[in-house]
Formats: structure tokens, sequence, C-alpha cells
């Protein structure tokens, strides 16, 4: 593509009065070969609109630098159509509204980032969307059929998708077939389960294929190209769908654990499960002779919250025990129900589930158990009551209910091992280590992925395959496969369902965006892609081992082979590559070089430090913006760069950076660690642990490696960025000028 | 120390079923907001919360001679702060009510008192100042009244120069045949089942 670029600076919004625009025209622009530089008062307006349409229709104008407002607000306005590159310079709430009007300062910083815009636009070119050479599927493949399962195979066969449904039991319904009865809104009371007409509305259903005593034998591929071969009762089927939803629902939480609790020594202790399974079958009396319960005490939390079992609170027990203490009252009025709780945790309106149990009469103790035992053909429970502050013991007690906790299908039973690398600190004897929850090996085999970093999806520590439960619900480390229902977190039938709705409307989105070459969340609708120049590739598998979503298959040599379609755009890889070969059309090392480049870097004698933030434009970037919008100032030194990740940050930047004699380096990204709030997972940690090793860099050009910094800045952080930026001016002015200045 | 208990689900469904307001204590969730809102909580030896969670673990004992459910003074800031609407203050006088009605006396100066007030508004119809305080007073003999008289003559006196109190005895109030009838009446409703039923 010709390039053709024009710069558009805006003066609305206060631009005009802060800066000198002439001269930020003719200094921001000097180097470049930049067709015509124009302002106008009002540019996202319809006339100033019309003035930049005018250019590209009339001359040809097919790059277009806008330099106004944030790149965070006017993008839909900006949008000159896909064949148009648009870049933004931020003049507004990063120079005039933070800094102080027309001083040299404030008009130095404007002309270097238009300076720094001119630069990238210089070496971007025009996306062109991934085009695989298979044909692209948007059927979609359900993984599990119980009632997340069900309900996201009816609803997205109701949005018009083929729907593979893999259950591998014989019949779906999953642990809803087994209930009694179960609760959903109002949550007033207990209501018919309605698995048997859901089972056959799928059955029934001429857009869903059932594939019941089945399994996923494997999964290749990508995105809109997977290849899914599943086996079921000897034969094997190879189907190609777009997206995956995996519903593969829990466990209960193994109860023989649970000795302390008389669970295996007393026949009338059972899980709630049992006693769920008990209900279903008819009358609920005592497994050890049949006979009726008159008093029934239920164990909450058995086992749930307590660091040596389950270490989570499964927010689904409470409501099932209420659940079993009314099918108690409803067999026999006279039943005396205790409830043995912790906290009772019936979430949202399931608050009038319990307020309905405690009209019924049903006796709640708050405490923990001490001890359950027999007495004559009675058990009793003995136990620390919290409100009395007594050790208190019931008696006469025909069945004791242990509430036990869920546990995500994907987690498994002993923690797997695979074969350890060869120079590995944590291999044993036989050459294997444990792996890590968040590794794609933690898990039980649900997927049988073809990837290179692991068969199924890494979980979080407790084994639930999430990748940020706040931010971004269904979305997991595997691009295209979607988590819902109880092995995503536990959860009630009611909210289940709810999940299971919101996992297909992903899976439909990605099977669509995919087959048009666009990329999904976070960067959704990105049409950009990485390629690798494997010419130059050294096989040194950093790209392969640190993408966050094992885009990258390797061959027996160590090559990576990319799949686009599982990428999400974040760059982590070209940070990753020491030889610097990958790169985007529109993001790639040597461009945001240029961009370092293009600073103009006063001597030493002036005195002005020069400083660059690489920010992260999901989270630091807006804070600042905000900073901005709040008119909070800060030191007109630093110069501010988005980069879509702090994975995406490339050591030889730093390099860059030093010997053009930038006085210091600070990076903004997202908090890491288990509350880790990048959008990539990943891509702030391993900025951090790159940045450990950039002392080597610094030491090689002798200089300090207090000049080079991490911070992790919220989104919510804003009122904390002028402090930052001042603290690390402080820093910088105390370690002196970079010597490399006017080299 | 830590004291050892059973367990005992009758005393609350005594409770439930005989006391005014007694079932609804069965929506008590232990939140502690009307024993926090309470301005008589240090004073009892059982804050609302606990007075519901002991009858709960069925301690009739304790509960029917605890001080606490004749100590409400019917402010009302438990009943209207209660999230789970229960009329905390109601319940507490229906405690109190039962408690006597079987033979307890949680507080003996407040049962005095009551008692004696009652008589009082149904004898004249109306309070008498001097009259009420000296029969509360001596009520424990001659010795103990002058002692709880002049532990009280200072605000005597005040009230007597602020003519809050006449030298003269009250007269019954006009209409107090009527008013016997109706208190009456309302003695037999509350051996009915109270005003609740």
């Amino acid at each position: 593509m010709d390039k053709k670029t024009a710069v558009y600076i805006c003066t609305g919004c206060g631009i005009g009065d802060a800066l000198d625009i002439e001269q930020l025209k003719e200094n921001g622009t000097e180097d470049f070969t930049i067709a015509h530089c124009k302002d106008h008062s009002f540019l996202c307006g319809p006339e100033g609109l019309d003035v930049i349409k005018k250019d590209t229709e009339d001359e040809g104008i097919n790059s277009i630098i806008i330099a106004a407002c944030s790149q965070r607000v006017n993008y839909d306005v900006f949008n000159f159509g896909p064949d148009k590159i648009v870049e933004r310079v931020n003049l507004r709430e990063q120079v005039a509204w933070s800094q102080p009007p027309k001083e040299e300062d404030t008009q130095m910083l404007a002309e270097d980032n238009l300076r720094m815009g001119c630069a990238k636009v210089d070496k971007m070119e025009l996306p062109e969307p991934f085009k695989a050479e298979e044909e692209y599927s948007k059927d979609i493949l359900v993984v599990g059929g119980g009632i997340s399962g069900m309900t996201a195979a009816l609803d997205t066969a109701k949005a018009g998708y083929q729907v593979l449904l893999v259950e591998k039991e014989d019949r779906l319904g999953g642990f809803l077939g087994k209930m009694k009865k179960t609760i959903k809104l109002p949550y007033k009371e207990l209501t018919e389960t309605g698995a048997e007409e859901m089972i056959k509305a799928v059955m029934e259903d001429p857009k869903i294929k059932v594939y019941t005593s089945s399994t996923v034998e494997k999964i290749s591929g990508g995105p809109g190209i997977f290849s899914v071969d599943i086996k079921s009762n000897g034969n094997s089927a190879t189907e190609k769908v777009g997206a995956v939803v995996q519903a593969t629902g829990w466990v209960p939480y193994d109860a023989n654990k649970l000795g302390h609790l008389g669970y295996g020594q007393f026949k009338n202790v059972v899980t709630n499960v049992e006693m769920e399974e008990m209900a279903a079958a008819g009358k609920i009396t005592r497994p050890s002779d049949g006979k009726d319960v008159k008093n029934a005490l239920f164990i909450q939390c058995a086992g749930s919250r307590e660091p040596e079992h389950l270490p989570y609170c499964s927010s689904v027990c409470c409501l099932v025990s209420l659940k079993q203490a009314t099918y108690l009252k409803e067999q026999d009025p006279e039943t005396v129900n205790y409830i043995l709780y912790k906290d009772i945790r019936t979430v949202g309106q399931a608050e009038d589930f319990y307020r309905k149990a405690q009209e019924d009469g049903n006796i709640f103790i708050r405490g923990s158990v001490l001890g359950v035992g027999e007495a004559g053909d009675k058990l009793y429970v003995e136990a620390e009551d919290e409100l009395l502050g007594e050790n208190i013991k019931v008696e006469d007690l025909d069945l004791v209910v242990l509430a036990v906790g869920m546990v995500p299908m994907t987690k498994p039973e002993t923690t797997p091992k695979i074969k350890a690398p060869a120079d590995s600190e944590d291999a044993d004897e036989d050459g294997m280590m444990e792996v890590q929850p968040d590794s794609g090996f933690f898990a039980t085999s649900a997927l049988n992925l073809e990837y290179r970093q692991g068969p199924e999806l890494p979980t979080l520590k407790y084994g639930f395959p999430d990748s940020h439960f706040i931010c971004f619900p269904y979305e997991t480390r595997r691009t295209g496969i979607y988590a819902a229902g109880c092995v995503r977190r536990p959860m009630e039938t009611a909210r289940a369902m709810d999940d299971a709705v919101g996992a297909a409307m992903k899976a439909i989105q990605c099977s669509e965006a995919t087959a048009i070459g666009m990329a999904v969340h976070p960067r959704a609708g990105d049409l950009s892609y990485p390629e690798i120049n494997m010419q130059r590739c050294t096989q040194c598998k950093r790209c392969t081992e640190e993408c966050p979503f094992g885009m990258f298959n390797e061959d027996e040599k160590a090559n990576p082979l990319p799949n686009p379609t599982r990428c999400r755009r974040c760059g982590v890889c070209m940070g990753a590559c020491p030889e610097r070969i990958i790169s985007f059309k529109n993001y790639s090392v040597g461009m945001i070089g240029n961009m370092l480049k293009a600073i103009n870097v006063p001597e030493e004698d002036e005195e002005k430090p020069r400083v660059v933030a690489l920010v992260c434009e999901n989270d630091a970037y807006p804070a600042l913006d905000m900073a901005g919008i709040k008119r909070m100032s800060w030191s007109p030194y630093i110069r501010i760069v988005p980069i879509r990740c702090l994975g995406s940050i490339n050591l030889v930047w730093v390099a860059d950076a030093m010997s053009r004699g930038i006085d210091g380096l600070i990076l903004m990204g997202c908090r890491h660690g288990d509350d880790y709030q990048c959008h990539f997972i990943k891509g702030s940690e391993l900025a951090d642990t790159r940045l450990s090793k950039v002392s080597e860099t610094l030491d090689r050009l002798a200089l300090e490696s207090d000049r080079v910094q991490f911070v992790e800045v919220g989104i919510t952080d804003y009122d904390k960025i002028p402090g930052i930026i001042d603290e690390f001016m402080k820093k910088i002015d105390e370690v002196g000028p970079n010597p490399y200045k006017g080299w | 120390m830590r004291k050892n208990g059973n367990y005992d689900p009758s005393f609350a469904r005594e409770v439930f079923e005989n006391v005014d307001f007694g079932d609804e204590i069965k929506m008590c969730m232990q939140c502690g907001v009307c024993a926090a809102s309470c301005p008589l909580s240090l004073q009892m030896d059982h804050p609302p919360r606990q007075i519901f969670t002991l009858i709960r673990a069925g301690k009739r004992e304790e509960v029917l001679s605890s001080q606490a459910i004749m100590l409400c003074t019917s402010c009302y800031t438990c009943k209207v702060r209660c999230p789970r609407k229960i009329p905390v203050v109601d319940v507490m006088h229906g405690l109190a009510n039962y408690a006597l009605k079987n033979g307890f006396v949680p507080r003996k100066d407040t049962a005095n008192f009551g008692g004696k007030f009652w008589d009082q508004v149904y004898r004249i119809g109306r309070i008498d100042e001097k009259d009420l305080p000296r029969r509360y007073f001596f009520a424990g003999g001659f010795v103990e009244g002058i002692k709880n008289t002049l532990s009280f003559s200072d605000i005597g006196i005040k009230m007597f120069l602020h003519k809050r109190m006449k030298l003269l005895p009250e007269r019954k109030i006009k209409g107090i045949i009527s008013l016997r009838k109706m208190l009456d009446k309302a003695e037999k409703m509350q051996e009915r089942g109270g005003a609740s039923v």
C-alpha cells in the first residue's frame, strides 16, 4: 500500500489555548513524509470530519494521524473505513489538560507526542485479516450434558447454530437428573427440576446432535477450525466445530476423607448427594434400618472452608441443606431439623428460601462441629456453639447429613505428573515432575487438546478453569473454549443456566469473529495477527512457552507452529522473542523502537530529563486519561507510549531508549499474582520478570538499574498517578542524567 | 470455662405456641442488630439476640428468669431496625408476661412497680405522683421505705417547686367506671391468647 499520510490537529477542548499550533505543525512533522498538516477547532464535529473525508477522497490520503483527544474516546467518530490507517496522538488528556498552558515544556511534550505518532504510522501497514486454508465451521461443541450443557446446547440451537453435545454417561441430565426437586426463581418454594422435559427438548431439537456414552478423544486446530474426534461405544467420529463450551460439571468432595464426622463409620451419616438420591428414590429413611427420621442434623461446610480439605465455599450447600430439610418437613411436619452452620450463605434471592426454612421452624445452630458419635441406635453431635459460647450436644438423631462441597470435574484426584525438562530442578528420580494448576496438564481429561501447552484448560489454584471471573466470565486461557456451570465455579441450577447462556453467546461470537479474521475479547475486532519470519528463528521456545493462550504448537525440531485463530493479539510472543522476528502489521518491535527514537532528547546542560513510560492500554492508559480529565498534573518530562500489553515489551526497547539518552523508563501495568488484573493473564507478570533480568542490559551499557522501574497501576488508581510519576522523577534526579545523551 | 448443654427443641416449641409474638423468633438470623441498638443492652444479662438463641437451645430456666425480658423500655429501636422485621419489643413483653404467668419473677422491682402502677390506674384512672412512689418505696417495709424516700427527696422537692406534684391527693377521673370496664375486657382478651390472636 502506498502510504499518503496527513496530520489533523484539533484545537478544541483547550488544546489550542495550551499550545502553539503552528510551531507544533512544523516541529512535530519535520522529519517525516507528511502530505499536509491541518488544524481545525472542532475536529470530531461534522465539519472537521468533512475536512478529513474530503482529503481522503480528493487527495488519496490513506493514513490519518489525529492529534486530538485520547485513543480511548471518539474511536467510532474517527473511523474512516477498513482501508485507512488511523493513528491517534493524545494532545488533550495527557497534554492540554494535565500540563500548564503555553509553557516551553508543554510544547515540547506535544511535539514529541506528534513525532511519535508520525514514526508509528511510518512503519505501520494495514492489517490483512487471517484466513485459514480450511473452511471455517460455526458449529458449537458442548462437552457435558448436565443442566449447563443442555442449556448451552438449547440456546445455541435457538440462535440458529448447529450443536454437538457430548455426554460421557448413557443419558443426559447430569446431577439435575438425579435431583428430586430444585429451587428456582423466585426462591420461595421447591419446584420440579424439569430435567425430563429438558432432555426431551434436547433430543428432539434438529439442530442438536447428541452423543451419549461418548468422550472427546482429541481436539486439534483452533477456533473456527477445531477438529474434534469423538469416541462413542467403540466408534469414532471426526467433526469440525468453530468453538467449544466445556460444561463438564462437578463431583462432590470425597466424604471418605471426612472420617472425623462419622462418615463410613455410622450408616446414618450420609452426604447431601446421597440424601438427594434417597429423596429422589422415594422416602427418606434411616439407612441403617429403614425406620422413620424424626430428628435430623445437617452439618454445613463439611470439609469446606477448611485448609486441609476444600479451602473454598461452594455457595450452594446451604441452599441444598435447606431444601433437604424441607423434604423432611414435607414428609413429616413433626420432624426436627437442626442445621449446624458456620455462615448461612444463600446467595442473592435465595435468601427468601432461607426465610422459608426459618418459618418452617428449623433450628439453626451457629458453630463448628466437634464430633459425631452413636448412643444406642441414635446418633449425637457435639459442637461448639458460637452464639451460646458453650459446647453443646444434640442427641437422639436419626440422620446426620454432611453438606459436602463441589469439586470441579477438571480437578484430578491426585496431582498429575509430566516428563520434566532435562535441566529442571523439580524432577524426581524418574525424570517426572508434578504439574501446577495453571498448566494445561492439571486436569482430568475432558477435551484432550492437541496443544503444546497441555491437553486441558489451565486452571486457577482450586482447579477451576477460569481466566478472570469478574472481568471476563466464561473466558478461559484457551481461545474459543468457554467454561460454563459448575466446572467454572460452584453454583446452583438457576445460576448454571444463566452461565450456560453466557458461554454459548461467547462461543457463537468467537466462531463468527474468527470466520472474518477478527480477534475475540479483549481486543475484539482486531484484524492484525502475529507473523513470524521463520528464517531467523532459533527454536528457543520462548514464544511457545510464554503465550498465555497456547497459540503455538511445536514440531519435533521445536519450530513454532502458529495457529493464528487461537491468538488474542496481546503481543506477548513479540516481547518474548529474542530475535525480534514476531510482529504485527500495525504493532512491531521496530515500530515502538522508532517511536522511542523520535523523542527529542535535549542536551544535558539544558537540565530537561526525558523519561519514557510504556503503558498498558487496557488499565494504566485510561487511568492516566482519567487523571488528565481530573486536571491532575505531573512532570512534563515524561513521554507516554501506549502498548497492547506489558507482556509485549521487548527488552531491546530498553536498550533503544537508554542508548538515545533517555534518562529513565517506567512500565505501568496491571496487578499480577493471585488477584491479577492483566487482560492477557500473564502479561504484566512476564514484564516484571523480564525486567528483573534487564540489569544485564543496563550493565552492558554501564547504566544504573534504578533507571528502569515496573509499577502496578489499576484502572482506578488515577489519583496515584502524579505521585508515582513524581517519585520516579525524583529517583531519576538522584541517579543523574544519562551519560549517553547527545551520542 | 465453657459449660456443656444439650439442645432441647421442646422449649422453642413452647415459646412459638404460647408466647405472644413467640413464633416471630423463628425468623431471627442472629445478626445482633437488636442488641447493638438497645440502649439497655449493657445492663442486660442476655441482650435480645442471646435470649433468642437461648430459646432455640431450650434453656427455659435461663430465659424465663432473665432480667433482660423485663428491662425493655419499649423504645422500639430494635423493632425498627430488625432486618427480619421481628417485633423484638413485643416478643420481650410477651416473654415477660409468660414468665410471670409461670411463676418466674425476673425483676422483683419491675414486677412490683408494674403491679402498683396497674393498681393505681385501675383505682383512680391516673397516676398520683406522691402516692405511687410511696406505695412502691414502702413495699419492702418501713425502714426501707424511709431510705428510698430520702434518696429521691431532691427530685421530689424539685417537682414540688415546679408544681409538678400537689400536696393534696389526686382525684379519680370522671369516667372511672367505663375505664375499669375497658381494662377488665383487655385482661380477658389477654387470657384468651392476647391481642395478637
